[in-house]
């Protein structure tokens, strides 16, 4: 199935919307938060995207974005990009740690140093910063004060 | 016997001494002047009395000492053995500086990858809050005598790293450093300057080692 194709059957779901393609075999699609964990269901067992490469947390200032980069293991090169965008006060999403196993760490990733908070998860700690540390650094807004901080 | 005695011969349970929690089973010290059946720090309570201050009163530490003195400093700064421990890219040049280009075996460096076997913690890059306990406990494992050098920039004050939100602004904060080697990162030539420093810094400070206080 070409690119374009499963864009735009994805496009066609509840909440699913801008899908386009990027560049060849990579598509670009953004997706509500109440509807995502219906939509990656689907495009695990449904499309066969059988890893999650990468998930990004951006700081929009006005909210916060995640992007998740999924691939298929047997074709090459096919990559889909899924844009979700998170209210600033509550950044909360449902985990889809059950669905790829490897989205563990960069969840935990993403709520050590962005501090989105998925839920669901089954051991969301922080895994690069000590414990104990105070806010979250990637933070447009986390203001720190320079090795001062007592953990 | 009831369930709460101790199983077997109490008398047998000697050399636990006062690490048993219960105070029915702790024993008394064993007696002075028998020095091998002390706990470590009864030990070294005896050699303070037994040895070292009757060697002090004497004399003849201070005799000894200037007799062996050379023979341990020149051991001592001709093995300098570093932890082989990498941190970031000076870590690289480290390897460099042991292979065969540079050599520096031939100065006595021999990279030893338990810290109970080694005299020098090289500190070759950022230490971030999360390492530096575990370096710290490193260097703590670290048998006396001991010397650290800070190799590269991050580890002498944090590097182009020094305000961020997770690097320590230098291994000097936490550990005593004795020689610095500044570039980013070290060269391997720096690096043999550095434990050639480090030699001298051992001919000229070190003190003998009969019986060291």
């Amino acid at each position: 199935m070409e690119t374009g194709q499963f864009v735009q059957q994805l496009a066609k779901r509840d909440g699913a919307s801008d899908g386009s393609v990027l560049r060849a075999n990579v598509g670009r699609i953004t997706v509500t938060r109440a509807a995502s964990q219906a939509f990656f269901r689907v495009l695990k067992e449904d499309f066969g995207f059988d890893h999650c490469s990468l998930i990004s947390a951006v700081d929009n200032q006005t909210g916060f974005e995640l992007v998740y980069h999924f691939s298929i293991i047997d074709m090459e090169g096919q990559m889909l990009e899924v844009h979700v965008e998170l209210p600033r006060d509550t950044p909360t999403i449902d985990s889809i740690t059950h669905l790829w196993g490897g989205a563990d760490w960069h969840e935990r990733e993403a709520y050590d140093l962005m501090g989105i908070y998925f839920i669901g998860h089954p051991d969301l700690k922080r895994v690069l910063l000590p414990d104990g540390f105070a806010g979250h650094p990637l933070r447009k807004d986390y203001v720190y004060e320079i090795h001062e901080e007592e953990w | 016997m009831s369930r709460q005695q101790v199983h077997g011969n109490p008398r047998l349970r000697k050399g636990l001494g006062s690490r048993t929690s219960d105070s029915a089973t702790v024993m008394e010290d064993p007696p002075s002047g028998d020095w091998l059946t002390l706990r470590s720090d009864q030990f070294l309570k005896w050699v303070d009395e037994a040895v070292y201050n009757v060697a002090e009163k004497t004399g003849i530490r201070d005799v000894v000492n200037r007799v062996t003195r050379p023979i341990f400093n020149w051991g001592l700064r001709y093995s300098p053995w570093p932890l082989h421990f990498g941190i970031m890219c000076c870590a690289l040049e480290m390897g460099a500086a042991g292979g065969p280009d540079h050599d520096t075996e031939r100065m006595g460096v021999v990279y030893r990858s338990s810290p109970r076997q080694c005299d020098v913690l090289i500190v070759n890059g950022p230490v971030c809050e999360k390492l530096r306990p575990k370096l710290k406990t490193l260097y703590e494992q670290m048998a006396d005598p001991k010397w650290v050098i800070a190799m590269g920039e991050c580890a002498i004050g944090g590097g182009p790293y020094w305000d961020s939100y997770s690097v320590v602004a230098g291994a000097d904060t936490f550990i005593p450093v004795d020689v610095y080697i500044p570039g980013c990162p070290v060269r391997p030539e720096a690096l043999m300057h550095g434990f050639l420093t480090l030699q001298k810094k051992i001919r000229e400070q070190e003190p003998g080692y009969f019986l060291r206080r």
